[in-house]
């Protein structure tokens, strides 16, 4: 095997590691702060792709088009993320975990039925948008430029989000609230207010991601649940709640993709799920994650 | 001693009654109901097989698997693959089907154990997820999305009233064992381990091994109902792997109540008549059932059963008082 191949996968490994993070990010933070484990993380991701679609085809406009349909979905996205934490979530706080996920559990199976009803079971898909339409040669291999846009979209994610928990008055709280929620509450700080501000966050970056990946491949009718498992590979190769921990897993899981798709396609998530029983043999909760019980 | 024993049978039969109105019921009902539901209700006895199972590790163990799918559909298809390429004896694929779901179940929990709380869900949901891509994907072993047809029970049981009969008595004994097993010293150290691991591990008791065996116990029953529904439905197809599958027992447990034995029974039984209702004229279902079940968790916390016997204990208390 020459080095430009290996070069190439590992490129395109990037780029999934990447386009993993968009998504991994948002189920980690709602986890790391809020305790509840978002199922429905994937369904808002799969919602914001089908909303960028049709926002972008209504649009109409041609090179930003697409750029704004991202920004405007991502923000409908937030607001969907506003009313299942206020109206759903927030009843639920005070219950064990299992109600919790069963909710959430819930709610794909309400938003998978809301996108057959508005779009269809038809694949859709937007074209790459300028300047990111063509394949630029790498080593003699075409690579596609669009994978630049996504591991741009990825590292200003993760400069985002770094400078908002580890720099910010915001992110003290966070990380506080993550460690003990009930001295955060009892410091004065109001924590139903931060739990809806994580949540609205976190729906809001899946909705980015989901529209980010739109002019990928197909808009479809159970991306939600193929993203979401792979980002559950994520999460618990790199430790749940752990924004490195999550980027760890990501670029992990990337390239195991990347190479696995290379080796053997049909088995490339095989190997996922091997990867991740021989991270849970020698650390249970993860690269960066805590022992919990 | 010897008064309190007979006084506890005597109100065991007193409570008891309605399981034998329930099994009489089920006697009788290929006499009072057309096919189309019979077929309906023999649905629910494997689905409530499978959502026993499944409480075994969330209600008593107090675990929550989210990949019980892959052992449902590993016992069709260890079956219907032993029945169809290799021609074997239908008892033996019927048993081979539930050893494949077992040894399995071993494998991945071996890995699972190691996990509590979310964790675990998230794990068994992984390997779940692998196994059906696993099945899905390897065309010329498994058929791949072909799945396999040509499952058929042996000649006496080819008749959809007989095979209502066997899926009624396998429900019935496996029921009991179940209730058995959870009513038993090891039913009761799981439940110790759900309310509080710490201590029960402080008296001695190896709760990852204890884990394990629940797991395996666990995944035989799923395998069960698996190799039930195969010749049932004449064939398997990937589906019965997939996460919704995993899914079902888990809203239907929580549904029908998790704490009390009957709760998963309660919960499959509903939702599966109500699936079938709801299909007659729409194919949203999924969102009438997303919202069903919010309005539960929000409305009634212990699920259905759980509100019923709420509200039977404080009749009870209240009856007593003066």
């Amino acid at each position: 095997m020459s080095f430009d191949v290996l070069f190439n996968q590992f490129l395109s490994g990037i780029a999934r590691g990447a386009l993993l993070f968009l998504v991994a990010s948002g189920l980690s933070l709602t986890f790391g702060v809020l305790r509840v484990l978002n199922f429905a993380h994937g369904s808002l991701y799969m919602l914001g792709a089908f909303l960028a679609y049709s926002i972008w085809q209504r649009l109409l406009i041609p090179v930003v088009g697409f750029y704004l349909a991202t920004l405007i979905s991502a923000l409908i996205m937030a607001g969907i993320g506003l009313l299942i934490e206020y109206y759903i979530l927030r009843r639920l706080y005070s219950r064990g975990w299992p109600e919790q996920l069963l909710a959430t559990y819930a709610l794909i199976l309400i938003i998978t039925d809301i996108v057959k009803w508005f779009w269809g079971g038809e694949f859709l898909s937007i074209p790459r948008p300028k300047p990111f339409t063509g394949a630029v040669s790498i080593f003699g291999f075409p690579f596609p430029s669009y994978n630049f846009f996504i591991i741009l979209l990825g590292v200003a994610l993760v400069v985002f989000l770094w400078w908002l928990i580890y720099k910010t008055r915001l992110g003290d709280i966070i990380r506080a609230a993550a460690h003990d929620r009930d001295m955060v509450s009892a410091l004065g700080i109001p924590i139903p207010w931060l739990f809806t501000c994580i949540f609205v966050l976190g729906a809001f970056i899946a909705g980015l991601s989901g529209a980010a990946t739109a002019p990928y491949g197909a808009i479809a009718l159970g991306m939600d649940i193929d993203i979401i498992i792979e980002c559950f590979a994520v999460v618990v190769i790199g430790g749940m709640g752990s924004l490195p921990g999550t980027l760890l897993g990501s670029l992990i899981v990337g390239q195991v993709y990347s190479f696995g798709i290379m080796y053997k396609p049909e088995l490339a998530l095989a190997f996922i799920f091997m990867v991740m029983a021989i991270v849970l043999i020698i650390r249970p909760w993860g690269f960066f994650g805590r022992p919990e019980r | 001693m010897g008064k309190v024993q007979t006084e506890e049978k005597k109100n065991w039969l007193k409570r008891g009654w309605w399981l034998f109105l329930l099994i009489a019921l089920g006697l009788i009902a290929p006499q009072v109901i057309s096919e189309f539901y019979l077929l309906i209700l023999g649905e629910a006895l494997i689905m409530s097989l499978f959502a026993l199972s499944f409480n075994l590790l969330f209600g008593t163990m107090g675990q929550l698997p989210f990949g019980q799918a892959a052992f449902y559909g590993l016992g069709g298809y260890g079956m219907a693959m032993l029945l169809t390429k290799y021609q074997a004896n239908f008892w033996i694929s019927f048993a081979a089907g539930i050893g494949v779901a077992a040894l399995i179940g071993l494998l991945v929990g071996l890995f699972c154990v190691r996990l509590r709380g979310i964790y675990f869900s998230i794990l068994t949901l992984a390997f779940g997820q692998l196994i059906f891509v696993i099945i899905y994907k390897w065309h010329d072993f498994t058929g791949g999305d072909d799945g396999i047809q040509g499952v058929f029970p042996p000649e006496f049981l080819k008749d959809p009233v007989a095979y209502y009969y066997f899926i009624l008595i396998i429900f019935c004994l496996s029921a009991l064992i179940l209730w058995r097993i959870i009513h038993s010293p090891f039913g009761y150290t799981l439940q110790a381990m759900r309310e509080n691991s710490e201590r029960t591990e402080f008296l001695g008791i190896p709760i990852a091994r204890y884990m394990l065996m629940a797991f395996v116990i666990s995944a035989a029953f799923t395998g069960l109902a698996g190799a039930l529904w195969a010749p049932f439905y004449r064939s398997v197809a990937p589906s019965t792997l997939m996460w919704v599958k995993s899914g079902e027992p888990v809203m239907a447990t929580i549904l029908g109540g998790a704490g009390l034995f009957f709760g998963p029974v309660l919960g499959t039984f509903l939702l599966t008549f109500i699936h079938a209702y709801l299909l007659g004229f729409t194919h949203f279902w999924p969102i009438i059932m997303g919202v069903l079940i919010l309005l539960v968790i929000f409305l009634l916390p212990g699920g259905i059963l759980g509100f019923i016997k709420e509200k039977w204990d404080n009749r009870q208390k209240q009856n007593q008082k003066p």
